[in-house]
């Protein structure tokens, strides 16, 4: 899976957690999870959750600390992935 | 310094299922997840020490400047029950943070110190004259910035202004 693959991949994760459409649709990897997509905090777990299931990954605690932007996420399934 | 975390309960099983494989799992230590499996209404729980990592974390965020995802290095425990409100320490490291949580109308409201005599010092105010800085941090931009900072939390039908008297 290419890195464009992957974000498109992590789009529609992350779509549902979604507050702010306008930011969603100009999605970068700078896009913060929180700052830009006004995703709730409660909902960052759903996020980690639903990648463990869609790419068949773990994301242990150190990696979720770390996961607030698309950046850090694509970065830490890239790792899990050819970890694999 | 202050923090503060309303949760809208009726807006959380909107957009949480707490129920989920993983979620408690991810979020809360060992002995947390202990107390929410034995509590006879473990919604509440969850998301009661939910809103008192939030609050404490606001604090731990204003002095370290640092944005992390680290609800489980924030260690809850419940001191005291009363009828109307619970009062309790979250501790991430080697700080400690003192809250009191309300209880609302489907509804839950923390506040979060770090000194302990500032609990009772805590007044909620209208959100009026507020800036943020460079981190977005809440300020009330007509009194000192170090002495009167402020929080604000917002969550369903739940908006709650906070500052130090």
């Amino acid at each position: 899976m290419n890195k464009e693959e992957l974000i498109a991949k992590l789009k529609v994760i992350i779509k549902p957690y979604t507050a702010n459409s306008e930011a969603y649709d100009n999605l970068t990897e700078n896009t913060d999870f929180i700052k830009d997509l006004e995703i709730n905090s409660a909902n960052l777990v759903d996020i980690v959750l639903d990648i463990e299931e869609n790419f068949d990954v773990v994301i242990d605690n150190t990696d979720m600390e770390r996961m607030l932007d698309v950046k850090t996420a694509v970065e830490i399934i890239e790792t899990k992935l050819a970890a694999k | 310094m202050i923090g503060n975390d309303v949760v809208d309960i009726l807006q959380s099983r909107q957009e949480s299922n707490w129920q989920r494989r993983g979620f408690l799992e991810k979020l809360f230590t060992e002995e947390e997840q202990l107390f929410i499996k034995q509590e006879t209404n473990p919604e509440i729980l969850v998301w009661l020490f939910w809103s008192m990592k939030e609050a404490a974390y606001k604090i731990y965020n204003r002095q370290t400047k640092r944005r992390e995802y680290i609800p489980k290095k924030l260690i809850c425990r419940i001191v005291l029950n009363e009828n109307d409100y619970i009062e309790g320490e979250v501790t991430c490291g080697g700080n400690i943070y003192y809250t009191k949580t309300a209880i609302l109308n489907d509804g839950i409201h923390t506040i979060a110190v770090s000194s302990y005599c500032d609990l009772n010092n805590v007044i909620e105010v209208e959100k009026r004259g507020i800036f943020k800085d460079q981190y977005g941090i809440p300020y009330l931009s007509d009194l000192s910035k170090i002495s009167n900072n402020v929080s604000i939390s917002n969550h369903g039908r739940f908006e709650k202004v906070v500052k130090l008297i």
